[in-house]
């Protein structure tokens, strides 16, 4: 075919035709055209490059079982001059608005600030990476077939090189707009049109993240879809304070790995330590580490820590980049004579832009004090600046002792000064028990203030409210010094995708059931009870042989704590998409790859359509794919746009006790069966379902009542008798185990004896007869009659009448 | 429910007993461990009942190891002999949903440790007995009545052990005897089908199952046990054709499980209306058009095969309960059957296998044959695959100078072949297959047509996106 290149064709009988064109570039290459053909390989959905109302109907219909919840934060409006509105008692604001519209546009805000911090995050890098790089660099994501899951699913685009992302970016960011248009007064009036809204900007986010992750682990040398990628150290305990140390913050790891090649080009790296908090941390444990190199580069800790290390006085310079970066660094670090250098644009901090200044100038006015920090946007001179800053500054600090935690004597005093009023309790958004804890500490035992350090989330609200100017967070930390400095623990690092062979072995266990369930641990470190929550769910599931799935700050905590061997769940439990395994795909920006897994269930196993098939796509997860997301310590917008990226995926989120302060949650009424009915496309008959997953997105008060809703939420309508019986039995013990309960509902779920719990089948035979009346025959230990729901393997369950051959 | 002195859970599974958390250590590589699953009549089986000859627990020493044999005996009425090794492979479940007990390896290689925790709780081991059998008895229905013996005592155990080892030969004889023609009845399973509508797994005693964990046994045992589920008996019905394996009884179920979709499956064709593929298989075949032969490649191997593409590239384009021809989904097992593919010349016909696939499989390959197959190490792309086969004088070799007189033929008729590639995908999918998309293939049929006046395109219902066009002006 390559020999024919020209020629004229002819195209009749057009019928229900619609071309779209998006850009019509003349007088390129001919060999681009045949690029732009290529790309759209395989074929296609209805909706590639959907716009806001493209996937309505499918957001209405999830609505339609999954109705909206508003809890709002507060009763007033204040977005324009025609406010502040008073909205309680269904009042209307000026501009008509009513209050379940205004929270509902409260919680698209946060999808949209997510969305768009993890797309703006994705440009930049793949601009950085496009300028070193070139548009023509192949994208690598290891062996496999689907490489872009989310970009596919979503825009029908099947990208190959780093310059095949950008129309992709372009997209988001066009679509970003029209959606940031709509939080304008006066633009959007009915709540579920936000919700529909908020949906679509789940969905770009994680489109956005996948172009992040696919630009960096493609040209930073991360490892590619390895379950053996690395281990890493973890925590303030592994950093040598012997040495000068180099605190990275943030999520865009570009600029950090220029001042690693600086480090690594002068042998540096063991004569200093370069750790790093939030994601760029991790992202710094995967750069040139497709080798299996330990990394050298280290993980301190969450957000919650942030405050923390800078207080220990322990950094000798620290570098910012963007999101989840506290805004006091710098006036925390000038009381330390730690400087800080903000490399993205994005956080400037009111510091002088020394970009075009010569490094060893920088240096000088950074070690005389004559500046606390600046802004470096040349990452080669970043490179060089920052270590030569910890270099500088090291053995200054070193001399003069810098840290915030008081002396004992000092200690004494402050705890003195204390007069039990009680504030610091009212503002501590854990609640936590700070005067009670101090009080005891005046009799010199300072336990109760160390209990507090885990629970603790470092923001510093306390010693703002209190009248003797204690600074309570110094007082902790200095309570846990020891704890501090036994703080040490692994973490995999992230391997990036699950690979298509990988989702092929373990479909079987999908299908057979054998595989319980996924359990997708993400997210940030607001824990309602301190970091250990998230071990305890990860190690409950991994032990009953889930798949757990991890990445970002949930995945750091994960890994703090160790067995009775001293091992942490990373070194017991290996690192497949397989039942029994603990994976960890990466950074923030990598939860991409844990949504892309149930896209690819559906498109490699199954052999569905994926490109630009959402909502089939999506309906298929929600009704097969028993994963369940949990974002514990959620904090930020951006766990918000995760989530709710998930929930139009078809994929269920819980979420700890804060996030109620998103406002709006989408569960579904389990005791009205008018909304437990599904088609069954073989013939487009209804068939009754149980009523699971219950929600799409749902808060739990403790971590024990989140994993019993976990597994329960893993039930589908799909399951075989087998996985139906091991989902059960799950669900059973765990709600006896923590619970101290039996659930009421649990018999919905049995559709015939086999779907019951072996251990127990017996004893639940009793109990369907005696309480629900089912009939029994004792001899072949088998249900007559009773269950509403019937079993049929073949059924083939979906919610879009459109999949349904024709009965 | 009786009440165990232990929990019973599947979450008990992964767990290991340690040598500091172990009471004591039954057979494994120090000593002998056997297990052993035999039909017997209902009136000699006592329902429910442990024997213990040897030392029972509380007779036992702290931290030593003893030689251990478990028989378990099964009766009723659809128990027979051809279910006990199905009933066997359970025994490893069941024991280690105990907890606080450890069970590794079967048959003569058992390996099991009693923690201290769980042998605190009971003195015996017939508690332990008695809940591995209502575990059995609660799954497996058919069973009716079962026992079970445990034998403690070195010279027993030695006893049980030789007579056991006759048995496994013969079971093993006859599962190796045991062919399509000597059976009535095979077995279909519609797991898959929740995940690829159209799969219709057929599991006959010369095929096992594309995921390769149902065999006939298998299949059998479980239809026993639920008639209704998800695997169910296929009468086969009339041989159509001996070759192929095409039975009426399988085209009448591949009709009614697929909806239509697939008319015919024959099941040792490659080429011709072959089994369908899921979306679990172990293996993938691949037809190497330029060789005449068929390459397989299993979903462990991660690199590329000489067709330049790797195991998920093809495995994308075999499943989803489809009949794709020139790609057919295996279990590994279906390698030792030896009726493997023979409508298309079985082992004769396969030129390349992953080095780790054929070193597994190396015992059933043909001892001609072996050395004439060759791996990633010898052929990574077709110049190099056609090469080792020419040197080595592969059977398919003499399937090449055929070929070839044809190939000339048809290059003189190159124009019109262009435009009938060209338009194949666009058919394609109508039929209801699915076409693989080889990176050899023309990608963009509509952009450019031979200089013999151009094609024509009818689009129906279609919807094109196009991201960016390029449009360039003739320079010449």
């Amino acid at each position: 075919m390559s020999k024919l290149s020209t020629g004229s064709f002819s195209i009749e009988d057009l019928e229900s035709v619609q071309i779209t064109i998006n850009n019509i570039v003349g007088a390129a290459k001919a060999v681009a055209e045949t690029k732009a053909v290529a790309e759209t390989t395989g074929p296609m959905g209805p909706t590639p490059f959907p716009s806001i109302a493209t996937l309505r109907d499918w957001n209405f219909t999830l609505f339609d079982r999954y109705e909206p919840v508003y809890t709002p934060m507060c009763d007033q409006c204040c977005y324009c001059t025609f406010g502040p509105c008073n909205l309680e008692g269904n009042k209307r604001g000026a501009c008509g608005i009513d209050m379940k519209g205004q929270t509902a546009r409260e919680f698209f805000l946060r999808c949209i600030t997510g969305c768009a911090c993890h797309s703006a995050h994705g440009r930049h890098i793949l601009n950085h990476l496009v300028d070193l790089f070139g548009e023509d660099m192949p994208i690598n994501m290891g062996a496999s077939n689907v490489i872009a899951p989310n970009i596919q699913l979503v825009t029908g685009q099947q990208p190959k090189t780093l310059g095949d992302l950008k129309p992709i970016m372009e997209y988001v960011e066009e679509e970003l707009g029209q959606l940031l248009a709509t939080i304008h007064a006066g633009q959007e009036a009915a709540a579920i049109d936000y919700d529909n809204k908020a949906m679509f900007a789940g969905m770009l986010d994680h489109v956005g993240m996948e172009v992040s992750d696919i630009a960096q682990v493609t040209s930073l040398g991360f490892p590619k879809s390895d379950p053996e990628a690395p281990l890493v150290e973890t925590g303030i305990g592994t950093l040598d304070a012997s040495k000068p140390i180099i605190i990275a913050i943030g999520h865009n790891v570009a600029g950090v790995t220029y001042i690693m090649d600086y480090m690594e080009e002068h042998d540096l790296t063991d004569k200093m330590e370069i750790g790093g908090l939030c994601c760029t941390a991790f992202d710094m444990t995967r750069y040139k580490r497709e080798d299996r190199k330990a990394p050298y580069a280290k993980i301190v800790g969450t957000i919650s820590k942030e405050l923390k290390v800078v207080r220990s006085g322990i950094p000798d310079v620290i570098v910012l980049d963007e999101q989840c970066v506290r805004a006091d660094l710098v006036v925390e670090g000038q009381k330390l004579k730690i400087p800080v250098i903000a490399s993205n644009e994005k956080i400037m901090y009111g510091l002088p832009d020394r970009t075009n200044d010569n490094v060893d100038e920088i240096v000088a006015d950074l070690v005389s004090g004559k500046i606390p920090g600046c802004v470096m946007l040349d990452y080669d001179k970043l490179g060089e600046l920052v270590p030569k800053v910890a270099m500088a500054m090291a053995p200054i600090r070193d001399a003069e002792g810098l840290t915030a935690i008081p002396t004992d004597e000092e200690m004494k005093v402050l705890v003195s000064k204390c007069v039990e009023c009680g504030e610091c309790a009212l503002a501590c958004p854990e609640e936590l028990e700070i005067p009670e804890a101090i009080a005891i500490a005046k009799g010199g035992d300072y336990s109760a203030l160390e209990e507090l350090h885990d629970l603790c989330i470092g923001c510093r609200r306390c010693e703002q409210v209190c009248n003797k100017e204690i600074p309570v967070l110094n007082l902790i930390e200095k309570a846990s010094l020891k704890a501090i400095s036994e703080e040490k623990g692994l973490v995999r690092a992230g391997r990036g995708q699950v690979s298509d062979a990988e989702i092929r072995a373990e479909g079987l266990n999908l299908v057979m059931g054998t595989t319980p369930g996924v359990i997708a641990i993400i997210g940030c470190s607001n824990y309602p009870a301190g970091t250990k929550d998230v071990y305890n769910i990860a190690e409950e599931f991994l032990n009953r042989n889930y798949i757990v799935a991890v990445s970002g700050c949930s995945a750091m905590d994960i890994g703090m704590f160790k067995d009775a061997d001293g091992k942490t769940l990373y070194e017991r439990f290996p690192g497949r998409f397989e039942r029994g395994n603990l994976l960890n795909t990466g950074s923030c920006v990598s939860n991409a790859h844990i949504s892309g897994t149930a896209h690819k269930v559906a498109a490699i196993f199954a052999g569905r359509t994926l490109s630009g098939n959402l909502a089939e796509i999506a309906d298929y997860t929600l009704n097969r794919v028993g994963a369940v997301g949990l974002a514990w310590g959620a904090y930020s917008q951006k766990a918000a746009a995760i989530g709710t990226g998930c929930n139009i995926f078809g994929i269920p989120a819980v979420l700890g006790p804060h996030s109620g302060k998103y406002r709006r949650a989408l569960i579904a009424k389990t005791y009205d069966e008018s909304k437990w009915k599904l088609y069954d496309s073989r013939n487009g008959s209804e068939m009754a379902i149980p009523p699971s997953p219950e929600f799409l997105i749902t808060t739990a008060e403790t971590w024990q009542e989140a994993t019993v809703m976990m597994a329960k939420n893993c039930i589908r309508v799909s399951d075989n008798s087998m996985g139906r019986s091991i989902k059960l039995t799950h669900w059973l013990e765990l709600s006896e185990k923590y619970l101290g309960i039996l659930p009421d509902d649990w018999w919905k779920f049995v559709r015939n004896e086999a779907d019951l719990p072996l251990a127990k089948r017996e004893m639940l035979l009793k109990m369907l007869e005696a309480e629900r009346g089912w009939e029994i025959d004792w001899k072949k230990k088998k249900i007559m009659s009773g269950p509403k729901i019937k079993f049929d393997v073949s059924a083939q369950p979906t919610n879009l009448k459109r999949l349904c051959k024709e009965a | 429910m009786a009440e165990f002195p232990f929990e019973i859970s599947p979450m008990f599974e992964g767990e290991r007993v340690r040598k500091e958390g172990m009471f004591v250590e039954l057979g494994g590589p120090k000593s002998l461990g056997l297990e052993l699953v035999r039909a017997a009549d209902m009136d000699a089986i006592e329902d429910d009942k442990v024997t213990i000859i040897g030392p029972d627990l509380k007779d036992m020493e702290e931290g030593k190891t003893y030689p251990w044999a478990m028989i378990f005996n099964i009766g009723g009425e659809l128990v027979e002999q051809d279910l006990e090794s199905v009933v066997e492979r359970r025994v490893h479940d069941f024991i280690n949903y105990c907890q606080g007990i450890m069970h590794l390896n079967q048959r003569y290689d058992v390996w099991m440790r009693v923690s201290k925790d769980t042998a605190a709780k009971m003195d015996s081991f017939e508690p332990f007995g008695k809940a591995v059998m209502m575990l059995f008895k609660t799954e497996l229905p058919f069973i009716e009545k079962m026992q079970v013996t445990f034998y403690t005592e070195k010279a027993e155990v030695e006893k049980q052990l030789e007579t056991a080892k006759e048995i496994f030969k013969a079971r093993d004889l006859r599962t190796k005897d045991l062919h399509d023609e000597d059976v009535d009845v095979f077995y279909g399973c519609t797991l898959c089908q929740s995940f690829a509508p159209t799969n219709v797994c057929v599991v006959s005693p010369d095929r096992v199952s594309l995921c390769g964990a149902i065999n006939w046994f298998d299949g059998r045992a479980a239809a026993k046990v639920d008639p209704e589920g998800p695997q169910f008996e296929i009468a086969k019905g009339d041989l159509l054709d001996a070759s192929t394996g095409e039975y009426s009884g399988i085209n009448v179920v591949a009709k009614k499980l697929s909806s239509n979709d697939i008319q015919k499956i024959k099941l040792h064709s490659f080429f011709d209306c072959p089994h369908t593929s899921c979306g679990c298989f172990e293996v993938v075949g691949f037809y190497i058009p330029e060789v005449e032969g068929i390459g397989w490649v299993n979903r462990e191997y991660q690199g590329m095969a000489p067709n330049g593409i790797g195991f998920s590239t093809m495995a994308g384009q075999t499943g989803g309960g489809k009949q794709i021809v020139g790609f057919l989904g295996i279990g590994v097992n279906y390698f030792y059957s030896p009726k493997f593919i023979q409508a298309d010349g079985g082992w004769d016909r396969v030129v390349w296998l992953p080095s780790m696939l054929k070193e597994k499989i190396a015992e059933t390959i043909p001892a001609d044959l072996i050395d004439k197959i060759p791996t990633e190490k010898e052929a990574t792309d077709i110049q190099s695959l056609k090469a080792f086969l020419e040197e080595k004088k592969h059977p398919v070799v003499a399937r090449w100078a055929a070929a070839e007189e044809e190939e000339e033929e048809e290059e003189e008729e190159e124009e019109e072949e262009e435009v009938a590639t060209a338009a194949a995908p666009m058919m394609m999918p109508a039929a209801g297959y699915q076409m693989p998309s080889m990176a050899s293939m023309p990608m963009m049929p509509m952009m450019s047509a031979g200089k013999a006046g151009g094609i024509k395109i009818t689009f129906k219902k279609a919807k094109i996106s196009i991201e960016r066009m390029v449009i360039s002006e003739k320079k010449e």
